[in-house]
């Protein structure tokens, strides 16, 4: 056997499989564990032979983001081994997600537990921005609960770095940063449409880490409401709904935007106060909220900068991980595995449906309908 | 805080000494070498004795042979500097695990390109690429892609040295007491300095020194003064670490130096020669030694999944209770699809 060979059979023997606990775009999940330590893993196998192009950019994306990010607040990338012609990522395990959190309505969320939220969410994203990854893909069901509480960013499928030539080791050797440096897309499957900015909505090919910040404000929005906040039906009504909520930009308020290859003008809204929807939020909470979702990008507020907002230094203090509001195991062992953990598709639209239905938000659920009628769309039928 | 570079998968497990290089190459050389002749004697005895197997340096000759055939490739497809220098960084990089004589640094270095495209996000269809390379089909691309990512240890990314001298340059222009057309009137030293990092990719100097040691050695090159002059605006005059960091350039000059000799045609080709004859049958899709392992390694897959199933737990005599437990653990685990 090769050397190469040897190594991994041997990193493959150091982690067990044990159950499948969910079914990804391009991945299976199981619950593992470490056959020394009995520590609990996840082990993403992703089958590379499915794609014609070799190893799919999706899964390179996230090995070569996670192998150099280490934080407390960004999922740990244990291992990576193959078997036969799959790569298996082995992660630390967390047992939920922001999202399922958000939507267990047996929960109540204090002032409090928010703010620990959004300071651990701002502290993994500042380590990203620092290393010059934009995650791209911000959303309430990336960001992971460990059983102790922290909040981890995961999937990293669609990240990408933005170092302008030269900046990145600028970095290395001084220790100037300059965080308005931009990115260039080709993909345009980046951010989930509720928490896109509208400078992509727009089709603004040079981009940066502005975008990561405009997705953590509406999860910030998202935490106090208690439901999506610019839950959009489409791209087009995605940019309506956020000029609903915020006003019409100008060319004062967003110089350019009107240059943008797909703009196009979107009624006029005037800007209602957010202090009409946010009645409970704190003067600074506020503000940082606003300040996330400002339309010019190069305005809106960097992670570095929220981290050291007024917002995260006024009482109340952020909560202890360990005291955060939990959902609770969801996983019953004797029960299917498609109606535990929603692993195939219409486990995963079922679960979404009961748990909106009991939130009684009109929009949420008309989102949701709308995403469940695409097989009747059928002309003539 | 860690200073990002110190924190990088680059730093902690692609840094070694000149002497740490010789011993890894020395030593997967001679492992090598000892399995290839077993396989040779092992089909006929005593056929191994009149082979002439390539020692460490020759095979380093091939290597840098074909590392010097991806800025053509790069050329041609029109890839970012970026790419080329990745694909360079990871030719290098496997054969610090693997050697020539098991896998022909040509197919690795057409592997090693094709991924540095879709690590550096600048992706390209797979048939695109492979249609414009001679003789070459998309699984000679795409076969070996597994072994390479496997040989890089899933590590991904990679700082290079043009990004360290483009970030030396802009600092050149924003000294307190630069000249304020530094930009255009000093560009050509900028150019000629990148050049210098272009041939010291064709040397070992990425894998022992760092990426602004090497900028700063290729600037020192092209202008000793300008060089000089960043590095006092970095570092204290009075600092201790000035006259080391004086020896450290002087070593990667005399790489990257060395690098910029053309390498003699005749030597690698008669090299690359004699490798056809030394090679590990084992590899050779299609030989005999190739196809007796392929049986060995199938007979012991079979003998794993004769034992999973004979591992699987008994039902506990309910109908539905083997389906379940079939559903929530994979007993097939890697040997499925
Ligand atoms: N680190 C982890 N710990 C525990 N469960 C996980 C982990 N990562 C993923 N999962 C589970 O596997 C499912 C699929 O994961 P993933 O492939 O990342 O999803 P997607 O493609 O939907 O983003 C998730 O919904 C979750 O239930």
């Amino acid at each position: 056997m090769d050397a190469v060979e040897k190594a991994n059979a041997e990193r493959q023997k150091r982690w067990v499989k044990d159950q499948k606990i969910g079914e990804g775009t391009y991945a299976v999940v199981y619950r593992g564990r470490e056959a020394s330590s009995g520590r609990q893993v996840a082990i993403k196998k992703i089958k590379v032979g499915l794609f014609k192009d070799g190893l799919d950019m999706s899964a390179i994306r996230e090995v070569k983001y996670l192998r150099e990010l280490k934080h407390q607040n960004i999922i740990e990338l244990l291992d990576v081994f193959s078997s036969k012609t799959n790569l298996n990522l082995v992660l630390e395990f967390l047992e939920s997600d922001l999202e399922r959190v958000i939507k267990d309505r047996s929960l109540v969320f204090l002032p409090a537990d928010i703010k620990s939220w959004m300071a651990m969410t701002f502290r993994g994203l500042e380590f990203c921005h620092r290393n010059w990854i934009l995650h791209r893909d911000l959303k309430p069901n990336n960001l992971l609960i460990a059983s102790d509480g922290q909040l981890k960013i995961a999937d990293f499928g669609l990240a990408r770095d933005f170092a302008d030539p030269g900046y990145k080791m600028t970095c290395q050797v001084i220790t100037r940063c300059v965080c308005a440096a931009v990115g260039y897309s080709r993909d345009s499957d980046i951010n989930h449409g509720w928490y896109r900015p509208p400078e992509l909505l727009f089709g603004s090919r040079y981009y940066s880490t502005a975008v990561d910040i405009w997705s953590v404000g509406c999860i910030f929005a998202e935490l106090m409401l208690r439901t999506p906040y610019l839950a959009g039906e489409s791209d087009m009504d995605q940019l309506n709904t956020i000029f609903r909520a915020l006003g019409s930009p100008t060319e004062q308020d967003w110089p350019g935007h009107t240059k943008l290859p797909d703009y196009v003008p979107i009624g006029h809204f005037t800007r209602a106060p957010l202090r009409d929807l946010f009645t409970a939020a704190s003067v600074d909470a506020l503000n940082l909220l606003t300040q996330c979702l400002i339309y010019e990008p190069k305005k809106r507020i960097t992670a570095k900068d929220a981290l050291s907002h007024a917002y995260f230094f006024a009482p109340p203090y952020p909560s202890h991980p360990s005291k955060l509001p939990k959902t609770s195991p969801p996983v019953n062992t004797t029960q299917p595995l498609d109606e535990i953990d929603g692993n195939t598709l219409s486990g995963k639209n079922n679960r979404k449906r009961k748990l909106s239905s009991s939130t009684d938000e009109t929009k949420t659920r008309s989102a949701v309908a709308r995403r469940l009628d695409f097989t009747k769309t059928t002309p003539g039928s | 805080m860690i200073p990002l570079y110190e924190a990088s998968s680059q730093f902690h497990n692609w840094r070694f000494s000149a002497q740490n290089l010789d011993q890894i190459r020395s030593s997967l050389n001679a492992a090598a070498v000892g399995v290839i002749r077993n396989t040779f004697e092992a089909d006929q005895p005593g056929s191994s004795a009149s082979i002439s197997f390539l020692n460490p340096d020759e095979e380093l000759l091939l290597v840098r042979l074909y590392a010097s055939k991806i800025p053509q490739l790069c050329g041609f497809f029109r890839f970012p500097e970026e790419v080329e220098a990745t694909a360079v960084s990871y030719l290098k990089r496997f054969y610090l695990k693997n050697t020539v004589m098991d896998w022909h640094p040509k197919n690795v270095m057409l592997t090693a390109l094709f991924l540095a495209t879709k690590t550096t996000n600048h992706p390209i269809a797979l048939d695109a690429y492979a249609n414009n390379i001679p003789k070459t089909t998309p699984s000679d691309v795409v076969d070996l892609e597994f072994l390479v990512a496997q040989s890089l240890g899933f590590e991904f990314a990679v700082w290079h040295a043009h990004r360290a001298l483009w970030g030396i340059w802009l600092d050149l222009q924003s000294l307190p007491d630069a000249p304020p057309d530094r930009a255009t009137s000093q560009r050509d030293v900028y150019e000629a300095a990148l050049k210098h990092v272009r041939s010291s990719r064709l040397s070992d100097a990425e894998l022992i020194y760092t990426p602004s040691q090497i900028a700063l050695a290729a600037l020192s090159i092209a202008d000793p003064e300008l060089a000089s002059e960043w590095s006092h605006s970095k570092f204290p005059s009075e600092s201790a670490s000035i006259p080391h960091l004086d020896n450290t350039l002087a070593a990667i000059r005399a790489l990257i130096e060395a690098a910029a000799n053309p390498q003699d045609v005749e030597v690698v080709r008669a090299v690359d020669l004699r490798l056809k004859i030394c090679k590990n049958p084992e590899k050779v899709v299609g030989s005999k030694a190739y196809l007796a392992k392929k049986a060995e390694e199938e007979r012991k897959a079979e003998e794993k999944r004769t034992r999973k199933a004979a591992d699987a737990p008994p039902t506990e005599g309910d109908p539905f209770g083997d389906e379940l437990a079939g559903r929530l653990v994979d007993y097939d685990d890697d040997d499925d699809d």
